[in-house]
């Protein structure tokens, strides 16, 4: 027992320093600064004719800058975390203390998901801040046309949403910590990662495929890759919820997105844990 | 518990270089003792191996064959390293921490109660004269100050065994004559300090031991003064001699058979005239100051 509390305490401080050391990187608050900038902006990027339509347009906007930026900064932060700790050999000097290696990745691991939480916050704060104010000023300038639909936007959706790019985050983080665990470079594991991510998004086209191929090794092959790689279409199931107002998602599939999640991620970090074990470092 | 410190025996590893997997030996059939309470030096050309020993030691590496033991458990395990602090060659640390937050970090991942970290943390600092510079921040310090804090996030959990790789690459020889101090002060707390280093100079007058590695085999082992000293010559240092005297001593030697090979001056290591000047320095200006204020 005393064990598996000091592997926790162990790997909360860990996740903490490399919370602390992302943080005071520039690349975070420049890119948490760009997106911001651009959420902010999409208020003013278009003509404020059409009620509904704007907001869909400011909703879609911040939706992609989440979506784009959240991306790359799960991949180049969880390379760029776990390579520093290589080449800066402070690595070493971790595991040379009695510190598995294993308490050392999922320590990075969990830093890493701790920034992409705050910086999903903020976007989506700032989202629903700028959607707030933009509803307010729409219903006063068109009045009773909108008020008579009630809310315009369901905000709990908004956040809904990013709490699945979050997890979505989650587990394209594991997975560079994965490719990190048996390459050398950093660029390798950033480009890798994203051709990754490029798969994660089409996925759904192996599993149609699958669905029409008939029983032999193909179909065999197609559902093997559209195991291993996980969907990450399945995480935009808020997309389109914001503005419907008689369409909620159930807490079952919440909760299964999440398991969901959670198995890829723990698969993942389990993998870079087996390469990493190997690894001279 | 008559165990060595370090008990290596017909280590070798092997690494798979390219695509071909062609094997590259780094270590060959080593065989290595390091008993308690010896500061042993770990000597060798680059690439002989040292590095390769040292993490393998420290868990850090799986030999390909042969045994490694701390303190009589074997090295790959993780509870074998809670006797073992270790500083690696250039370390670096995070920049945005002061250097009690780092020491305090590393206690903490070592697990030391919460009630002992501050009383440790500030005693590793003070053993490292660190203690003025501790609540700056490590991105601030000077090269001889990392080497000097990183010796204190080694020695935080109170190790019986510390291995320094390249403690004083790179700094200034009064930093060196700090940290080798600092060494000679552990050995005098009873741990066990293990340490590779290209400066011969100073390994000569710290260690009590040394190995020589080349190409991952151990080619020399033992007490320096039995390495170094040539065979069976004897050496007189004399002062005052007038020429005659030193003709009569001459033949008094060949009188008894011996042979008087070489006469020379007696010198001082360049380390040690640069430590006397600079402290002889140090002491004359503190001296004016104290006048001056006086």
């Amino acid at each position: 027992m005393m064990n598996i509390i000091s592997s926790f305490t162990r790997i909360r401080l860990i996740a903490g320093t490399t919370f602390l050391e992302a943080v005071r990187q520039k690349f975070f608050s420049s890119i948490l600064l760009i997106s911001v900038a651009l959420v902010g902006s999409s208020a003013f990027l278009q003509q404020f004719d059409f009620g509904t339509g704007e907001l869909k347009f400011i909703v879609d906007f911040g939706f992609g800058a989440l979506l784009f930026f959240g991306s790359i900064l799960s991949i180049t932060a969880t390379a760029q975390l776990f390579f520093n700790e290589i080449e800066n050999r402070t690595a070493l000097t971790l595991l040379a203390k009695p510190v598995h290696k294993i308490e050392f990745l999922t320590g990075k691991f969990l830093g890493v998901l701790i920034l992409l939480f705050c910086f999903t916050s903020v976007i989506t704060l700032v989202l629903s801040i700028i959607l707030f104010w933009r509803e307010i000023s729409l219903i006063q300038r068109i009045g009773d046309d909108l008020s008579l639909e009630g809310s315009l936007i369901r905000y709990s959706d908004v956040f809904l949403f990013g709490f699945l790019q979050w997890m979505k985050f989650g587990i394209l983080s594991a997975i560079t910590l994965f490719v990190a665990s048996f390459s050398n470079t950093n660029l390798y594991t950033i480009i890798v990662s994203f051709f990754v991510l490029v798969i994660c998004q089409l996925q759904y086209i192996a599993r149609d495929v699958y669905s029409l191929m008939e029983a032999g090794w193909e179909r065999f092959l197609v559902m093997l890759l559209g195991l291993v790689f996980p969907n990450f279409q399945i995480f935009n199931i808020g997309d389109q919820l914001v503005f419907n107002a008689n369409s909620v998602i159930p807490a079952a599939t919440i909760i299964q997105v999440s398991a969901y999640a959670l198995i890829y991620c723990a698969s993942f970090v389990l993998l870079a844990q087996v390469n990493f074990h190997r690894r001279e470092i | 518990m008559n165990s060595p410190a370090i008990r290596i025996r017909n280590l070798t590893k092997d690494f798979s270089v390219g695509i071909r997997g062609v094997k590259l030996r780094a270590v060959d059939d080593l065989c290595l003792d390091v008993s308690k309470n010896e500061i042993f030096g770990l000597l060798g050309p680059n690439g002989s191996g040292k590095s390769t020993t040292i993490k393998i030691i420290l868990g850090l590496l799986k030999a390909s064959s042969g045994d490694c033991e701390i303190f009589g458990q074997p090295s790959m395990r993780v509870s074998a390293r809670k006797s073992v602090g270790f500083l690696p060659e250039a370390p670096y640390f995070y920049r945005y921490l002061t250097g009690r937050e780092l020491v305090r970090y590393y206690a903490r991942i070592c697990m030391i109660d919460r009630s002992e970290i501050d009383d440790s943390v500030d005693d590793v600092i003070e053993l490292v004269g660190m203690t003025e510079a501790a609540n700056r921040r490590v991105g601030t310090y000077s090269k001889g100050m990392f080497q000097r804090i990183g010796l204190a996030q080694s020695l935080v959990h109170d190790p019986d065994l510390v291995i320094l790789d390249e403690p004083t690459a790179g700094v200034d020889p009064l930093g060196s004559a700090a940290i080798a101090e600092i060494v000679r002060e552990l050995k005098h707390r009873g741990k066990t300090i293990l340490l590779s280093s290209h400066l011969l100079a100073q390994i000569e007058g710290l260690c009590d031991r040394v190995a020589i590695l080349h190409r991952g085999k151990l080619i020399r082992e033992g007490r320096i003064e039995e390495l170094v000293e040539e065979g069976d010559t004897d050496s007189l240092v004399v002062q005052g001699l007038s020429v005659e005297g030193r003709i009569a001593v001459e033949n008094a030697i060949k009188a008894q058979g011996g042979l008087l090979t070489r006469v020379e001056k007696p010198r001082l290591s360049l380390d040690a005239y640069f430590l006397r000047e600079v402290h002889q320095r140090e002491a004359e200006h503190e001296e004016i100051i104290n006048k001056s204020i006086e």
